[in-house]
């Protein structure tokens, strides 16, 4: 068939069932138009068919013929709305960003025909942009870059600098991704996963090269478990493939529930291979059948629970007291989880959609026997990671052995099922929580049992986190595992925090309410914090808080709710910054990726500042871990390592310079280092790369909601999200990954929830359709606040923002549905059905 | 013969040798497991928006959504089909999901869409969902099978007693499309077409609106949805009818809210009580009993929107 592309006509044979999408990607090269979900949900494969968008991955191929058919590339880059989208920084992985492009692009133009300059409403470009979904939620910068370009801002191609310095390849889908990586000769792999929750995986016959998954006792324990994978020339042949291999399976019984007989993980040895949901090391306890715990990090524990017990027995009112649930929330980043490996002369070479690229080389070299230098990484763009891309994932390891079996490049690219099946999950939390106030109204005590639903793994640690927070009262903190047939959690963004806040933050709201007192007024008097006590001071003065009303008792009801969150400083004190003298400009090398967090922009701006120099006078290079080492992108460490590295560096290349231009010092090379913060680290050594600085970040989040108590829905309005993290290297980048965070945490608050069936265990969610994640009609109006005092010890006075800002979301709505309803609920997400049922009590 | 019956029967045909299924804009098809395809015969009178002399109108069922929204005087005309309409999907699935396609769409039931269950409709004898997690499912039970029928357009050329035209067959009456059958969503052969649909000639001044109950303020199927259609004599309702889905395992007709409304005053109480009558019908599962009272909100919303100026 003929059909049109970009402007080029050109000729295919396509097969009834080829889509659009994998037309232009795999056959035409044009690998801007990605396949996120393959279900026509996030929008990420849109194209413009004849003018109207459709979705790539459910469009049929031959519905092309005759068409003219135009992609991110056939954008060009000279859309005034792709110049809204890099000035108004409306992305951050930039994984979904072509097909919002494409999406805006369609609708501006269609727009200006109609309505001139006048800006659409944010209903309007809501209802236009639906049918996408971003992760990193990057959707204030898309309403004010759409409205920007709709009102004419950016006809002039030099009205606005990009706000990112990637910001231009992402906006033309020339961001290459892992999933877009093809080599010569290159195979895909393909997974075979286990059907069974619980099985002893017996002979397994394949009519080709095959490689096993298994652990050591080659039992399966969830359903999706890898099994063993397969590699053909097409991802098609591949699963042909994989759908041929005979798997013996002895099947055991389902541990649904960890008081079950059956013991998930019976032996040590084997205990030792289960999969890890908590970053860091991990506290020690007990297993006792499918329960690991109490890891204990109380203080005064005892004491805690006399007081707490004998406030019971007297019915004290002081005492606040619940259960709180939470679900589990999958991380499913836009881009799936993905590699491309290659052996080259006893070398291992990987293209890899990760967030640790040194820390997986050394994981990887261990693992396959390799020496330092002998595995090369690159992850050039990221399409996001929130912690489920730090270690050697399944993915790598199917790529890596079916590239050495097949001696030939392999990718491998999770489906969406296997990535929200395998791809990562918080674990969801059962929490059990005494709060007691003082006759003097102070916190006089409090016990917190936090029972992980964690699947297959250990290291749920909700509780754990609640020692650094409201002083130092008598508290009782246990956390325990509870073992099942199911996915293993892995750590998520601010791992634990999220889900204890829920419990934790609501009830200092109860104490509040019951005592008559300000919530904010409550928590000043609780929490020593000074930065946060500045952001307590600050927002209690807004009309957001101030002005909040009797909700009433109409249909629509809106209620206002604080929550506050507290996270330690982590950092990689052994980061390092190469800058680089090449042609007149500086390049700076870090081996760190840029998940969409802006680590690129920040060297960029602190090696400018430092030296004085233009933007084109800067390059960075991030992504392969030949360059000096870096840190993981994990636990809120990068721009705390990086940015006083290259600082650093900077400081060093103006010495080497001694006053001599760019242009006179061609290939000066120097490297920075991370200087050590002042009185050091809490930790005396940095364990895997990371160590805890002293002081902990701060956040304290408002939120209005209106309640539609007919419908049942809950929608977030208007979110004030107060940092106390120090200096802010890239205030408009920070403030796009802070209204992420939020976003995220609406997401966890009111939708997303894995489901599954009650007697197997099977995921039922294994789709962006029934795993709801908030879309741009979702976003409420934030407004995030920077506190930048304090951090005097630490190089460069700023820490990390990325896992505070979504912490205490989920519970600033819950205080604020209270507020709104007069009902408090425990369980999240707070869904139509649990909103109806609750108000009607 | 003329070409285009022979075509439909060459597509028919296609269809009965491959054991196939017919594709019309695919957004649906597409996302379930490979099998032979075939394509809608283009060029064919499946497409468009015809009006007849007496005022009624046939719209070809490979008519997207987006072209049945940009008719101005079909929404004009009838504008509880366009506020329906308007509430499907999101665009870029608007821009080539069908009017046909919509109608005989599967279900979404996630065990239907989970490999590894086996249920009515995919060959087995049981309901994984009944039993199982079925917070979605049907709180009105016809059947061994859940799952709430998917077709949004449905409920408003039910609401309009459109009838649907199907190639070698006599008109059906929309609600005719679809049966207890749990195996599958709608009556028809595989092999059998769906060529157009037709709505009587439009009442002018009528009242109407579309509601959906949801999660997420956009792009999500619906919970509870329904569409009405009220005509008024000052505060007198003379005429109604009203559907809703969501909630069965077919798009249903409400006739008892019709007539509980019928020569009745258009306040809340009115529309209170006439909701009550639909509500009477449900059966709730353990875990769908909360679209009972969401039921009755989605209708009471619907009709006060509906006669809200």
């Amino acid at each position: 068939m003929e059909f049109s592309v970009n402007g080029k006509v050109v000729d295919v044979d396509v097969e009834t069932t080829d889509t659009a999408a994998e037309l232009l990607r795999e056959r035409m090269g044009l690998t801007g138009t990605k396949v996120a979900c393959g279900t026509g949900v996030c929008g990420a494969c849109t194209v413009q068919v004849d003018g109207r968008t459709a979705a790539g991955c459910l469009l049929p191929a031959g519905s092309l013929a005759g068409r003219e058919v135009t992609t991110v590339e056939g954008l060009g880059g000279d859309h005034p709305v792709q110049r809204a989208f890099a000035a108004h920084d409306a992305l951050q992985c930039g994984y979904c960003t072509p097909g919002f492009v494409v999406e805006a692009a369609a609708f501006t133009d269609r727009w200006r025909a109609e309505h001139g300059t006048a800006a659409p409403s944010r209903e309007e470009i809501a209802e236009a942009l639906s049918g996408h979904l971003c992760r990193c939620g990057a959707y204030a910068g898309i309403y004010a870059a759409v409205a920007a370009a709709c009102a004419g801002e950016h006809d002039d191609p030099e009205a606005a600098a990009p706000a990112r310095v990637e910001a231009v390849s992402k906006i033309t889908g020339a961001a290459r991704y892992t999933t877009d990586v093809v080599l010569d000769g290159m195979l895909e792999g393909v997974i075979v996963r286990s059907p069974h929750p619980h099985a002893k995986v017996g002979e397994i016959r394949c009519d080709g090269p095959l490689a096993e998954l298994l652990p050591p006792d080659r039992v399966v324990r969830y359903a999706g478990q890898p099994v063993a994978a397969v590699a053909a020339p097409t991802r098609a042949e591949a699963l042909a493939l994989a759908a041929r291999v005979e798997v013996e399976y002895a099947v055991l019984p389902t541990v649904l529930s960890s008081d079950d007989e059956t013991v998930v993980f019976p032996t040590k040895e084997i205990r030792e291979t289960a999969p890890r949901a908590n970053e860091g090391p991990l506290a020690k306890a007990e297993w006792n059948g499918n329960v690991r715990g109490p890891a204990a990090m109380s203080w005064r524990a005892r004491t805690a629970a006399k007081r707490i017990e004998r406030a019971r027995k007297n019915g004290d009112r002081n005492l606040v007291e619940a259960t709180y649930t939470t679900g589990v929330q999958a991380h499913t980043c836009m881009e799936p989880h993905s590699c491309v490996a290659r052996w080259n002369g006893g070398e291992l070479r990987l293209h890899l959609s990760t967030q640790a690229m040194t820390r997986v080389a050394e994981q990887a070299a261990e693992r396959w026997g390799l020496g330092p230098g002998q595995v090369h990484i690159v992850a050039e763009h990221v399409g996001g990671g929130f912690g489920s891309k730090v270690n050697v994932t399944t993915d790598v390891v199917a790529a890596v052995e079916l590239a050495r079996l097949h001696e030939a490049p392999v990718r491998v690219v999770l489906s969406r099922a296997e990535e929200i099946v395998d791809g990562g999950t918080r674990p969801g939390t059962r929490i059990d929580l005494a709060v007691l106030t003082g006759e003097d109204g102070g916190l006089a005590a409090f016990t917190m049992d936090a029972h992980g639903d964690s699947g297959v793994s250990i290291g749920s640690n909700a509780a754990w986190h609640s020692r650094f927070f409201y002083g130092n009262a008598p508290r009782r903190i246990r956390d325990y595992d509870h073992i099942t047939n199911r996915a293993p959690g892995i750590p998520f963004r601010g791992p634990g925090l999220p889900p204890m806040l829920w419990a934790l933050e609501q009830a200092v709201d109860e104490t509040a309410l019951r005592r008559g007192e300000d919530p904010i007024a409550l928590r000043r008097r609780w929490d020593g914090n000074p930065k946060r006590r500045a952001l307590y001071d600050r927002v209690s003065e807004l009309p957001l808080w101030r002005d909040r009303t009797d909700p009433g008792v109409g249909r629509v009801r809106r209620g206002v709710g604080v929550a506050a969150a507290n996270y330690m400083y982590f950092l990689d004190p052994g980061t390092k910054v190469s800058l680089t003298v090449e042609q007149g400009t500086v390049v700076a090398r870090i081996a760190a990726s840029d998940i969409g967090t802006g680590s690129r922009s920040v060297i960029a701006g602190v090696v400018r500042s430092a030296l004085d120099l233009a933007p084109g006078q800067v390059r960075v290079e991030l992504g392969r871990s030949e360059h000096a080492y870096g840190p993981s992108a994990a636990s809120s460490c990068s721009t705390a390592s990086i940015a006083p590295a290259a600082q650093d560096a900077a400081r060093r290349l103006r010495k080497a310079l001694r006053g001599h231009s760019l242009a006179e010092a061609e290939g000066l090379e120097v490297v920075g280092r991370r200087p050590r913060d002042r009185r050091g680290y809490v930790t005396p050594f940095a364990l895997d790369h990371f160590a805890i600085g002293r002081g902990f970040s701060g956040a304290v989040v408002v939120t209005e909601v209106e309640v539609d108590t007919l419908l049942g829905r809950v929608r977030p309005t208007r979110v004030w999200c107060g940092i106390a993290a120090g200096h802010i290297y890239s205030p408009r980048l920070a403030r796009s990954q802070c209204e992420g965070g939020v976003i995220q945490g609406i997401g966890y608050a009111l939708f997303e929830q894995r489901q599954e069936d009650p007697a197997t265990a099977t995921v039922l969610t294994a789709n962006l359709e029934d795993y709801r994640i908030p879309g741009i009609a979702d976003t409420p109006e934030i407004d995030v606040h920077f506190h930048t005092e304090g951090w005097d010890h630490v190089p460069g006075r700023g820490v990390g923002i990325g896992e505070i800002s979504t912490m205490a979301v989920a519970a600033s709505i819950g205080n604020a549905v209270r507020h709104a309803t007069g009902h408090r609920f425990h369980d999240l997400p707070i869904r139509p059905d649990r909103l109806l049922e609750g108000i009607a009590e | 013969m003329t070409a285009i019956e022979a075509a439909l029967e060459a597509a028919a045909e296609a269809v009965r040798a491959t054991g196939g299924e017919l594709r019309a804009g695919g957004t649906d098809v597409m996302t379930r497991p490979a099998r032979p395809l075939v394509d809608l015969p283009a060029g064919a009178d499946l497409h468009g928006i015809t009006w007849r002399p007496d005022g009624s109108v046939r719209v070809g069922a490979l008519t997207t959504i987006t072209d049945l929204l940009a008719d101005a005087r079909l929404t004009a005309s009838y504008p509880a089909l366009a506020a329906t309409a308007a509430a499907i999907a999101t665009p870029q699935i608007r821009n080539v999901a069908t009017v046909g396609g919509n109608l005989l769409q599967r279900n979404r039931c996630w065990y239907l869409r989970t490999p590894g269950f086996a249920c009515h409709q995919n060959g087995g004898d049981t309901c994984p969902a009944r039993d199982g997690a079925h917070l979605y499912s049907a709180v009105v039970d016809q059947g061994p099978c859940v799952a709430p029928h998917p077709s949004t357009l449905a409920l408003a050329l039910l609401a309009y007693a459109a009838t649907a035209d199907v190639h070698g067959r006599a008109p059906l009456e929309i609600a005719d499309l679809y049966g207890d059958d749990p195996t599958r969503d709608h009556v028809l052969d595989s092999a059998e077409i769906l060529r157009a649909v037709h709505l009587p000639p439009p009442v002018s001044g009528e009242r109407t609106a579309y509601r959906r109950a949801t999660a997420r303020e956009r792009a999500e199927w619906p919970l509870v949805e329904a569409t009405v259609r009220l005509t008024l004599d000052g505060d007198t309702i003379t005429t109604a009818a009203v559907a809703a889905g969501g909630i069965a395992r077919t798009p249903l007709l409400l006739p008892e809210v019709a007539e509980a409304l019928h020569g009745g005053p258009a306040t809340p109480d009115a529309f209170a009580a006439a909701a009550d009558r639909a509500t009477a019908r449900c059966t709730p599962l353990p875990r769908t009993a909360y679209k009972v009272p969401l039921l009755h909100a989605t209708l009471v919303d619907a009709l006060t929107a509906a006669c809200t100026p």
